[in-house]
């Protein structure tokens, strides 16, 4: 991964896009509350699925610059390349995750695309039945942040394609 | 079967350090109300619903105001032009997955200072990580007291 892969193969693409706005920069204390929140809420999360879930997360949300930023984390995690393609349509293709991925991932739909009503009954208990009590507590968390992340994102139109892997942990 | 009433107390305060510092440099308490409702009713949040009617009581919104606000675009005389612009920005920053549309970013950064709306994604933001703490648990309304 390099700044290099935005530059590489562009020509005939489109002008790259500025951001609306500078949102660390206008609002410190906002931005440093979020900071203090990931840290929080990724203790206790196992890094590969919270990959996972984030990419997702951002997959729904439409979030740019957060699929560039974790699509480039999970890679150099040594997440598969099939297992990040294939999230999009994970219930298609169950058999490149476990189950308790699965019950995240299904999870991370009903949290994140909230507004189509609530978090059914029958999600929520195949996520308890994978993960106990504390760590499912953890994973809510971690879904409401990349959810965070992704409005800050996409309402300020960060620009996608010049993150380098570790620049933000 | 319940839910998980758990809630990381290092969680809990940084979410709270979100909120309040998005209040703080929003600058408007009563747009905040305004906002967090809204947020609330499209995430269909009770806890959070109930708290903020409560709060929003407390600080003497008219009645009108707060009953009427699922219907905003339908009353021009009861919110200003900010506070509408405000409230359209809430409404494309909670859904999300239509994007937020230039129009709506574009009226809110008219009323808006940079760092005022800076501040009020960062207030929209909060209330939907709230919203989403709440509704994942099921935590019932009419446990918060003002």
């Amino acid at each position: 991964m390099s700044t290099q892969t935005s530059t590489e193969n562009t020509v005939g693409y489109v002008p790259e896009h500025t951001p609306r706005m500078q949102f660390a920069q206008h609002a410190p204390e906002v931005y440093k509350a979020m900071i203090r929140l990931d840290a929080a809420a990724r203790q206790g999360v196992d890094p590969t699925l919270y990959e996972l879930v984030k990419i997702r997360a951002s997959q729904l949300n439409h979030c740019a610059f957060c699929l560039d930023m974790h699509t480039k984390d999970a890679l150099a995690a040594g997440e598969r390349v099939e297992r990040i393609v294939q999230l999009s349509a994970w219930e298609e293709s169950r058999h490149f995750y476990t189950a308790k991925e699965l019950a995240a991932i299904e999870l991370t739909e009903a949290v994140t695309v909230l507004t189509d009503g609530f978090v059914p009954d029958e999600v929520y208990e195949r996520a308890a039945k994978q993960f106990e009590e504390a760590e499912l507590a953890q994973l809510i968390a971690a879904i409401t942040v990349i959810n965070a992340w992704n409005r800050i994102g996409v309402t300020t139109r960060m620009v996608p394609g010049h993150y380098q892997s570790g620049q933000h942990k | 079967m319940s839910r998980t009433q758990i809630l990381d107390r290092e969680v809990a305060q940084a979410m709270s350090a979100l909120s309040a510092a998005s209040k703080k440099g929003l600058g408007d308490p009563v747009l905040a109300e305004l906002v967090m409702i809204r947020a609330s009713q499209l995430n269909h949040c009770a806890f959070c619903l109930d708290m903020h009617l409560r709060l929003a009581r407390k600080s003497g919104e008219s009645q009108d105001r707060v009953q009427l606000l699922d219907a905003w675009e339908e009353t021009e005389d009861l919110y200003s032009e900010r506070e509408r612009a405000a409230l359209a920005l809430t409404e494309a920053v909670t859904v999300l997955t239509g994007g937020v549309p230039d129009e709506v970013y574009e009226r809110a950064a008219h009323h808006f200072g940079e760092a005022e709306l800076a501040h009020l994604i960062g207030l929209i933001t909060a209330i939907n990580g709230w919203n989403r703490l709440m509704v994942s648990r099921r935590v019932p309304p009419g446990g918060y007291q003002p």
